[in-house]
């Protein structure tokens, strides 16, 4: 087993190299920050209490991935209630933007996640970890299925997402 | 469009969101605002010590104290060009990326290291140059080895003060050596 300052560090490490990756995931699976914050803190919980049990069957980023995406879906039934009352988030172009003008990469960024939280979650799912530079087999590592299926997923998820986003046009 | 190319802009326009961990953000910000008071602090030192000689010079018109003022100053300017030098290009990130933001922070530690060896060098000449200038006061001065070691409780505290310096500066170093290590680490995984 490994010392608690080492584990400790090696958390640390995989926490703040992967932060921000893992802040994208959780928030394709949450309709607000706070959601968002919460969905995190399980998945940095979760992933301390596996640390201890990881012995390099596959790559930290897999192992992690794995994680936030098993929480973001324990996450997403927990919630599924209130999504159907309260349905997926309001797509509200922000104020003053002319729909003529170039938009920013940051309105862009945002046009996409919503597109991303409005796919079903077996597509999202495939998304979300390719848009994190994942490759088919990490995907499917992740998922805990086959390539194919993860190449299927992500040729319907991507038809999907061009199409939300050129009605968003 | 080529389909790759269309996943490689989502991609990016993906990656801008939540581009810097909290963390690290927040660790950047505490840096700049001890940036800032190492600056107060620097200003502080400046007026007391260089203002003090300075006066004192005036007041007793001894050219042995004006030697004094005239290397108090020396030291002050030599580290007021190495403290903008070493701060210079280091106040913000170059982007609010994750990457600049590691990368600065890498930056500054190596500042950091760059200033404990030059603190160690400076304070070392310091001290070289008040001994020698308060042995060259001392009314019938015993031989220099004996006042160094043996004569009074002044010159003992001076050593006391050089003891404590040097381990909070091999602390210090040891910090930010570590800290270094973990941030070069991180960005390596990062890329």
């Amino acid at each position: 087993m490994m010392r608690n300052d080492a584990l400790e560090r090696d958390f640390d490490r995989l926490l703040s190299a992967n932060g921000p990756a893992l802040a994208r995931l959780a928030r394709s699976y949450t309709n607000t920050i706070s959601d968002r914050d919460d969905l995190l803190q399980e998945i940095a919980l979760a992933a301390w209490q596996a640390l201890r049990r990881f012995r390099g069957e596959c790559s930290e980023r897999t192992f992690l991935f794995r994680i936030a995406h098993n929480r973001a879906i324990a996450h997403l039934a927990r919630t599924r209630s209130q999504f159907a009352e309260t349905g997926v988030e309001v797509d509200v172009p922000a104020p003053g933007l002319d729909p003529e003008s170039e938009v920013s990469r940051e309105q862009r960024a945002d046009r996409l996640r919503r597109a991303v939280q409005r796919l079903p979650v077996p597509y999202r799912e495939a998304i979300t970890l390719a848009l994190e530079d994942l490759d088919y087999a990490e995907i499917a590592a992740v998922l805990g299925t086959s390539e194919s299926n993860v190449g299927a997923r992500l040729t319907r998820a991507r038809r999907m997402l061009r199409e939300s986003l050129e009605e968003k046009k | 469009m080529t389909v790759d190319a269309e996943l490689e802009n989502w991609r990016r326009d993906w990656q801008t969101a939540d581009a810097v961990p909290l963390d690290l953000r927040k660790s950047v910000e505490r840096q700049t605002r001890a940036m800032r008071l190492g600056i107060l602090g620097d200003v502080l030192v400046t007026v007391v010590m260089g203002g003090g000689t300075t006066w004192w010079t005036v007041s007793s018109r001894q050219p042995d104290v004006a030697l004094l003022a005239a290397a108090t100053w020396g030291f002050i300017v030599v580290a007021w060009a190495f403290g903008l030098a070493v701060n210079a290009g280091r106040w913000e990130p170059s982007a609010l990326d994750t990457k600049a933001f590691l990368d600065l922070s890498i930056s500054r530690c190596r500042a950091r290291l760059a200033t404990v060896k030059f603190s160690a060098g400076l304070a070392v000449c310091e001290m070289v140059f008040g001994l020698v200038w308060v042995y060259r006061h001392v009314p019938e001065p015993p031989p220099v080895l004996r006042w160094l070691f043996f004569s009074s409780i002044p010159i003992d505290f001076v050593w006391l003060f050089a003891a404590a310096f040097s381990v909070l500066l091999l602390w210090y170093r040891r910090k930010k050596k570590s800290e270094l290590d973990y941030l070069l680490q991180v960005r390596q995984e990062s890329v």
